[in-house]
């Protein structure tokens, strides 16, 4: 029973992780209508400026806004300098653009920062909250996360729903042309899209690393569950991409603890097909309204 | 609205490109070509004698095996300096492969036929190694002292070039097991594991001596940080004595992991999984989690087989001190320097054994004939002759305390299978006044 309950919520803090990427990776789908495969990578980037400012003496929360910062600032810049040039062409370019940003940021980091693994910060505890005379797998940290999590979900739906800014946000990603004839200043959204993804994105980084191990490639493997869960919430809705990091977590650590952790991987591939062949627009998506 | 079409692809492929640049400028040594009279055989010149090694310097296993290469050549550095090996000095070359089997069969291919190196000495991992072992015996290079603990390399019937070298995991799980079952015969086992051959052997090792302790063994796949569902399982099972065989970064991880579950029982890790100094940096930063870095492998128990840094009067260490003092680049002299030391040591024992006119079929014989006899910086003798491959025979248990050790039995040897464990009772010398060995060339 311990260890049903242990297993169950390390599979919800490590869902939360999953959410708060596939937050990111809805964000920009959002915004700018393409997949950002070097979201991680960046958001690994930010992680490790917040690493040396904290290892220089700051304390764990400068880095962490630094971090942010940094997110927003390398966000737009990115946009502004490389993806500006494939934006509205074939949404392949920019794909394959964001990959060799990905392989870039990751080669670029080992350079500044070293390859090998250093630990991470935490700010609140890591032990285990007691409960009885058991102590689950549910650290002050964890609370954290989750509330993190909570709260870019809700920020990002009231932006979306609520605020003339993202309507135009969400209006020049699919229509550019039609955007700017109705006088939406469209490069100045895409900009903020990829402003606010890489935001979110570094929260994500982060909240990993917090009170763990970082290298260059530690996000790898969030990478591909983030991917997972937001594709299982449909690429569209803040709250599927929670509903599907939470429901990744859970079913990976079943697997590990119950099957094997050799199998993680290929659970997760079996969920990403299952969704793709059941429902492609993910299992909180809307009818197909508005097809482009 | 813009065009895309081929300025898009074009500033794509540049940026990939780029990238790959990049990420191509960490690769390690740099290949050197040297001709000359005196050439005996392939990677040998009258000036040198050219050897090679794969590491992984970046990526999952890195932390700690990345400074390996780093002690090898400090201690060739130092032969160098003092005259060679038969007026020939060591030209080292050494490359990585992120632990990444693909990459080492690659960096592997480039080593033997582009850099025409004479040996392979020390290259590191079970699985990486694995994927070049055929290549390797298939061109008949001298394949010595793999830096790992797999039974696979003592197979001279079908991998007559390869030699092991440090205590292979399954006479290092049978010592931990025996130990075990002395001092602990109450003791739930726990085992967790890679989920490899380094497990595998490690768990074959002390299911021999512990079957019936062993209440859950549990493995992960490396690359998967999350070990909480594996711990879990242990905590459930009731194990209070926990045998781990894992590489350094899941020592801290299973660490770090255990101490959010509260659960403490007894560690104990193979010996490529505790070095306290690496675990503790790894560590280090927890302290705002209510955690005091290396104390938290305090009261672990592991296994030795050279005397280290926590042993700064032994002779051995002297040396090595010495040497990396001399010869070393940045950083502190650490365990796994004083591996890479202690390996390049045997390997100077080798090719003087191989005499002047050193050959690959050579130096293999010369393992064969005098490899059992040789004496060096480990506490125990090799068994290297012509039926075995096999490495060092044995390791003592010890206890960590701080970033020290403190013994907790004898110097024990044994074989694979059914062979008992004995106490080794040979005092272990010091090294040559000049801190070169001097052992006649074989036959």
């Amino acid at each position: 029973m311990q260890q049903f309950v242990n297993i169950t919520l390390n599979g919800l803090s490590q869902g939360a992780i999953y959410a708060a990427f596939a937050l990111a990776l809805v964000l920009i789908w959002r915004a700018t209508r393409i997949i950002n495969f070097a979201q991680g990578a960046m958001a690994m980037f930010t992680t490790y400026l917040a690493l040396t400012l904290i290892e220089s003496g700051q304390s764990y929360w400068v880095g962490f806004a630094a971090a942010l910062v940094a997110g927003l600032v390398l966000g737009a810049l990115v946009e502004r300098i490389v993806m500006r040039p494939v934006e509205g062409g074939p949404e392949l370019n920019a794909v394959i653009v964001t990959l060799g940003l990905f392989v870039a940021f990751q080669a670029l980091a080992a350079i500044l920062f070293g390859a090998t693994f250093q630990s991470f910060p935490a700010p609140f505890g890591l032990r285990g909250f007691t409960v009885g005379e058991f102590t689950i797998a549910f650290t002050p940290f964890s609370v954290f996360v989750i509330g993190s999590v909570l709260v870019v979900m809700l920020a990002l739906t009231a932006l979306f729903r609520f605020t003339d800014l993202g309507l135009r946000m969400r209006a020049s990603a699919f229509s550019q042309e039609v955007s700017r004839l109705l006088g939406v200043r469209v490069g100045r959204m895409l900009t903020l899209g990829w402003a606010f993804a890489a935001v979110v994105g570094s929260l994500a980084g982060l909240l990993i690393a917090g009170g763990n191990l970082v290298h260059p490639a530690y996000m790898d493997a969030v990478i591909v569950y983030g991917f997972v869960a937001a594709v299982l919430g449909g690429l569209e809705s803040p709250g599927g991409a929670v509903a599907g990091g939470l429901i990744t977590g859970l079913a990976l650590s079943y697997v590990s603890g119950y099957l094997g952790s050799e199998l993680v991987t290929l659970a997760a591939l079996g969920i990403l097909v299952a969704v793709l062949l059941v429902r492609p627009r993910g299992l909180f998506s809307r009818v197909a309204e508005r097809r482009v | 609205m813009r065009r895309p079409g081929h300025r898009g692809l074009a500033i794509g492929a540049l940026a990939t490109i780029a990238a790959l640049l990049i990420s191509s400028c960490g690769a390690g040594g740099r290949p050197e070509d040297g001709e000359g009279g005196g050439a005996s055989d392939v990677g040998v010149t009258a000036e040198s004698v050219k050897v090679g090694a794969h590491f992984p310097l970046t990526g999952v296993a890195a932390p700690g095996y990345s400074e390996i290469p780093t002690g090898t050549k400090a201690y060739f550095d130092y032969v160098n300096a003092n005259g060679g090996v038969h007026g020939r000095t060591i030209d080292y070359v050494y490359r990585d492969d992120a632990y990444n089997p693909t990459n080492t069969s690659q960096v592997v291919n480039e080593l033997v036929l582009q850099d025409e190196i004479f040996a392979m000495v020390g290259g590191l991992g079970t699985p990486t190694h694995s994927a070049v072992l055929d290549f390797l015996n298939g061109e008949g290079v001298p394949d010595l002292f793999v830096s790992s603990g797999s039974l696979l390399w003592n197979q001279p019937g079908k991998n007559p070039q390869t030699f092991g070298w440090q205590p292979d995991y399954e006479v290092e799980g049978k010592i931990i097991g025996q130990y075990v079952k002395q001092h602990m015969p109450d003791a739930k086992v726990g085992l967790f594991l890679q989920d490899d051959d380094f497990g595998d052997d490690g768990e074959k090792g002390a299911r021999a001596y512990i079957g019936d302790q062993i209440v859950a063994a549990e493995r992960y796949a490396p690359g998967n940080t999350d070990v909480a569902p594996q711990i879990a399982a242990l905590q459930a099972a009731g194990a209070d004595v926990v045998i781990g065989f894992n590489v350094p970064s899941y020592t801290a991880l299973s660490q770090l992991t255990a101490m959010r579950l509260n659960y403490r029982p007894q560690w104990i890790y193979s010996n490529v999984g505790s070095d306290p100094a690496l675990v503790g940096s790894l560590l280090s930063r927890f302290s705002e989690g209510k955690v005091t870095d290396a104390a938290m492998l305090d009261g672990a128990i592991t296994t030795e087989y050279l005397p280290g840094v926590d042993a700064p009067e032994n002779p051995w260490t002297r040396l090595w001190q010495k040497v990396w003092d001399a010869h070393g680049g940045r950083g502190e002299l650490t365990n796994y320097r004083i591996y890479g030391m202690s390996q390049a040591y045997t390997f100077v024992q080798a090719l003087q054994a191989a005499g002047p006119e050193p050959t690959r079929e050579g130096i293999v014989r010369a393992l064969e004939e005098i490899g059992g006899e040789l004496r060096g910086p480990a506490f125990v003798p090799y068994r290297y002759s012509a039926d075995s491959h096999a490495g060092l025979a044995g390791v003592k248990v010890v206890r960590i305390e701080g970033d020290a050790t403190e013994d907790l039995s004898q110097v024990l040897v044994t074989g694979n299978g059914d062979t008992e464990i004995t106490e080794y009772t040979e005092q272990h010398a010091g090294p040559p006044q000049n801190g070169i060995p001097n052992v006649q060339p074989a036959s």
